[in-house]
């Protein structure tokens, strides 16, 4: 549909940061037996196994320091998207190449889920070294780029108490400053920042803008159109696994509002 | 295969840090952190020795040093593969929304279990070599086939890395693997020369009219390790003080020297227990967090 028309289809790949073709999931779904009845049946029988396509041939690049939105309905496959993204899921079929500015692999911060990725028997402290373990940071830049952490958060006393004592907005507060200041090429987020307080939820919008502005590449999956309007020149709507509409934001933002109004009816 | 282990060996420092976690949340909570480690081991030496020795009579010299060379490595066996059966689903949250080696998780396990039982090993010398030497009794005298600690170590670390990643893997399909340690275990304690020695085993009845079978006996790459681990470290125990039917005209029987080649197929199993294990784990590790 509005394809290619405001996008800049530039034939150096080495600009792509993300770069998806012919992308395919397709996940296992197994009906339970039920009951101990219906289960010993099935010991005779094949299990009813079904294939659910999360998506299905799903192509889209998006240059460096570009923001995209995924909108959609539940079970459209944006998650689904973010997590092969991420590199949590194997593709069924289709290619995924994500590149850092200099050409080489790209560092990817996912933000999937809030509260992912911290232990909740351990402090604050423990837990930031452990997250940048996991984006692949050693012990000394974690070192060095604590304090900002720790201050974008707004941890205060929290730092050194135990996760499981904190509420949900001081741990997407500490989630989102590691992910966004441990330097990523490309951050992935979904759905997340919605439980921080007005306040925080400005400061985490003036941030993507800086990250903007440094060039960063964002890919964001939002039901908030309002964000999405404010946040993403871009967006990518995603209906039942496949691309429905990519392109500039208010337009497809346009049409989609148009089907949902005529979904609900 | 190499590229896995690339894979892992670039993401070390994560691994270390899960080692430490693994340290660090077990004893979070208790009041008496690291010693707990070391105070159900020492226990079970107690109680055993208690009956063992008190009850059913057996006249074993440094019976509880001899107990406890056998319960270090056993506990080292079994408690890193019941932690690490578990270790996959206590983690799923991490590996369903990151991307990580997923052998991590298992290998934490693994080398977090194996830091226990090193410290094991320095209670056990502390308190046998130093403070039996304070009796003045002679106390148990340092070994100079002590040497070979290194290499039954090394191999008993690839059996439990090979197994470990053996369960954890399945145990992400099959709830059942939880419970068939669980009961495997408890009974695995008593058949394996742990509170004995193989040579009791060798020197039954069945077991001496059949050799074959206590070849078969000692193929257990467990039990082989055990009865080694005591052999290297202590003076040889004659099965007679464990059981006076074999001492009927008042000579010990002689305890069997080390089965060199039967330790040599144990590496070899070991070794099947790795690769294997690695090879299942790779082969299903993308599957974990898409389990239908």
């Amino acid at each position: 549909m509005t394809e290619a028309a405001i996008l800049p289809v530039p034939d150096n790949s080495a600009t792509l940061a993300i770069e998806v073709s012919h992308l395919s999931k397709t996940f296992l779904i197994r009906h339970e037996p039920g009951s101990v009845k219906r289960a010993l049946i099935g010991l005779l029988r094949k299990p009813r196994i079904e294939h659910f396509h999360a998506l299905q041939d799903v192509s889209f690049t998006v240059p460096h320091g570009q923001t995209l939105a995924v909108i959609g309905r539940n079970g459209s496959g944006k998650s689904t998207l973010l997590s092969l993204l991420a590199n949590v899921y194997r593709p069924t079929a289709g290619t995924i190449e994500l590149r850092g500015e200099t050409g080489g692999k790209a560092r990817v911060a996912p933000l999937l889920e809030l509260g992912a990725g911290f232990h909740p028997e351990l402090d604050g402290l423990t837990n930031i070294s452990f997250y940048g373990a996991m984006l692949g940071l050693t012990a000394e830049q974690m070192r060095a780029k604590r304090d900002t952490i720790i201050a974008f958060a707004e941890l205060g006393y929290k730092v050194d108490t135990l996760v499981r004592g904190w509420n949900d907005g001081a741990k997407l507060r500490l989630g989102f400053s590691i992910a966004v200041n441990t330097d990523p090429d490309i951050l992935l987020v979904d759905e997340v920042l919605a439980v921080g307080d007005e306040a925080f939820q400005n400061k985490c919008y003036r941030l993507i803008g800086d990250l903007q502005a440094q060039g960063k590449t964002i890919l964001f999956v939002s039901h908030d159109l309002a964000v999405v309007e404010r946040v993403a020149s871009r967006v990518l709507w995603l209906r039942e696994g496949r691309i429905e509409q990519d392109g500039d934001a208010h337009q497809v933002l346009q049409a989609y509002r148009h089907f949902s109004t005529s979904e609900s009816l | 295969m190499r590229d896995e282990i690339a894979e892992v060996v670039r993401y070390r420092y994560l691994l270390q840090m899960l080692v430490r976690r693994e340290l660090k949340v077990r004893y979070k909570n208790s009041a008496l952190g690291f010693l707990w480690s070391i105070v159900p081991p020492l226990l079970q030496v107690f109680v055993y020795t208690f009956v063992i020795s008190g009850v059913l009579g057996a006249r074993v010299p440094h019976y509880s040093a001899y107990l406890l060379c056998g319960i270090i490595p056993w506990t080292f066996f079994s408690t890193a593969l019941l932690d690490s059966s578990q270790s996959l689903i206590d983690n799923y949250g991490l590996i369903k929304k990151f991307y990580l080696p997923r052998e991590a998780i298992p290998l934490a396990c693994v080398i977090s279990n194996l830091i226990h039982f090193l410290l094991g090993w320095v209670v056990y010398f502390i308190a046998f070599m130093l403070v039996a030497r304070l009796k003045k009794d002679g106390g148990i005298p340092l070994l100079p086939s002590l040497i070979w600690f290194p290499v039954l170590t090394m191999m008993e670390v690839l059996l439990v890395t090979g197994l470990s990643l053996w369960v954890s893997a399945l145990n992400v399909f099959y709830d059942d693997v939880k419970f068939v340690i669980q009961t495997l275990f408890g009974l695995l304690f008593f058949l394996m020369p742990i509170i004995y020695p193989s040579d009791v085993v060798r020197v039954m009845r069945v077991m001496r009219l059949h050799p074959w079978l206590f070849k078969l006996y000692m193929l257990n790459p467990v039990a082989a390790i055990i009865d080694a681990y005591r052999k290297i470290i202590l003076e040889p125990i004659s099965p007679s003080h464990f059981n006076h039917i074999y001492a009927q005209d008042n000579s010990l029987v002689p305890s069997a020297p080390i089965d060199w080649f039967n330790l040599f197929i144990t590496f070899l199993l070991c070794l099947l227990a790795a690769y294997t294990g690695y090879r299942y784990f790779n082969s299903r590790k993308w599957q974990f967090v898409e389990r239908p």
